[in-house]
């Protein structure tokens, strides 16, 4: 089943890195769309749901963490998976994240094995 | 209390954990690459019960070989000077997180801002009285040489 792909980061180098470790994870998404913040993201979503959100947290003009809580409220993102991609790794932090609308959380630095675990469930 | 000596270890397995996760380089203590010619500094400030600031200091050719191992490239493949500065942000974000959660059972409450990158020569970072500082020198695939400075105080 086809499936698209939106990565979230302020760092454009980080959102290639992203991009180059769901490859070599396995996963293939047939489209894939980028955004340097959360509020960029959001008109993007709007104009053009994708399955699957990877988010960082900490981002000038609207965090991750804002950015669940509005994508939660788009009537066309309800099913949209949304994943946080961040250096933060507390876990009151993941838990309020989570608790918020996330669907999973993988902490930085990562590996093609955390994202084929946290992105696989999602891809049937 | 996590004594200076500490510090140095954490600061460089978070170095370690990064460079050989993320960024697929070879990295190993160093005697002091001061005597190299750093000309960029990427910092990240962090606040709560420890507050201070990471900084990695470095030159222009091994900045270079970061973004483009980062990047997956070719060793001569063109790069911009905004894709080398945003990476060298990212490795500074990256192995501050790292340090975060070595520490966070000690200091959970330290909020960590977006990092920065500036270039140019004797570059270095001014702190408040009262704070400590750590330096750990690392070289990068026997070849390159960086700095990472922590400096920290507690405020509870």
């Amino acid at each position: 089943m086809p499936k698209s792909l939106m990565i979230v980061d302020d760092s454009a180098t980080m959102r290639k890195i992203i991009m180059r470790t769901v490859r070599m994870s396995g996963l293939e998404f047939d489209r894939t769309e980028e955004a340097g913040n959360g509020a960029e993201a959001i008109e993007k979503l709007k104009a053009s749901p994708v399955d699957i959100v990877l988010c960082d947290i900490n981002m000038p003009e609207m965090p991750g963490t804002e950015m669940v809580k509005q994508a939660r409220q788009l009537p066309n993102c309800q099913n949209t998976k949304i994943i946080m991609v961040s250096t933060e790794s507390s876990q009151e932090l993941i838990n309020s994240v989570l608790a918020s609308g996330a669907n999973g959380y993988i902490t930085k630095p990562f590996t093609p094995e955390k994202f084929q675990e946290q992105l696989a469930p999602f891809m049937s | 209390m996590i004594e200076q000596k500490t510090y140095h270890e954490t600061v460089l397995d978070a170095a370690k954990e990064v460079f050989e996760t993320m960024i697929f380089m070879e990295i190993e203590p160093a005697a002091s690459a001061e005597q190299t010619d750093h000309s960029l500094l990427g910092s990240i400030t962090f606040r709560g019960n420890l507050e201070g600031c990471l900084g990695i200091s470095l030159s222009w050719p091994c900045a270079q070989a970061i973004a483009r191992n980062m990047l997956a490239l070719d060793p001569d493949a063109e790069i911009s000077e905004r894709e080398v500065c945003d990476a060298v942000g990212e490795v500074a974000n990256m192995v501050m997180g790292s340090i975060k959660s070595r520490i966070q059972d000690i200091y959970p409450d330290i909020a960590v801002s977006i990092p920065t990158v500036v270039t140019g020569k004797e570059l270095n970072s001014s702190l408040p009285d009262g704070t400590e500082k750590v330096s750990v020198s690392v070289c990068l695939n026997e070849e390159y040489y960086a700095d990472f400075t922590f400096s920290y105080r507690k405020t509870e």
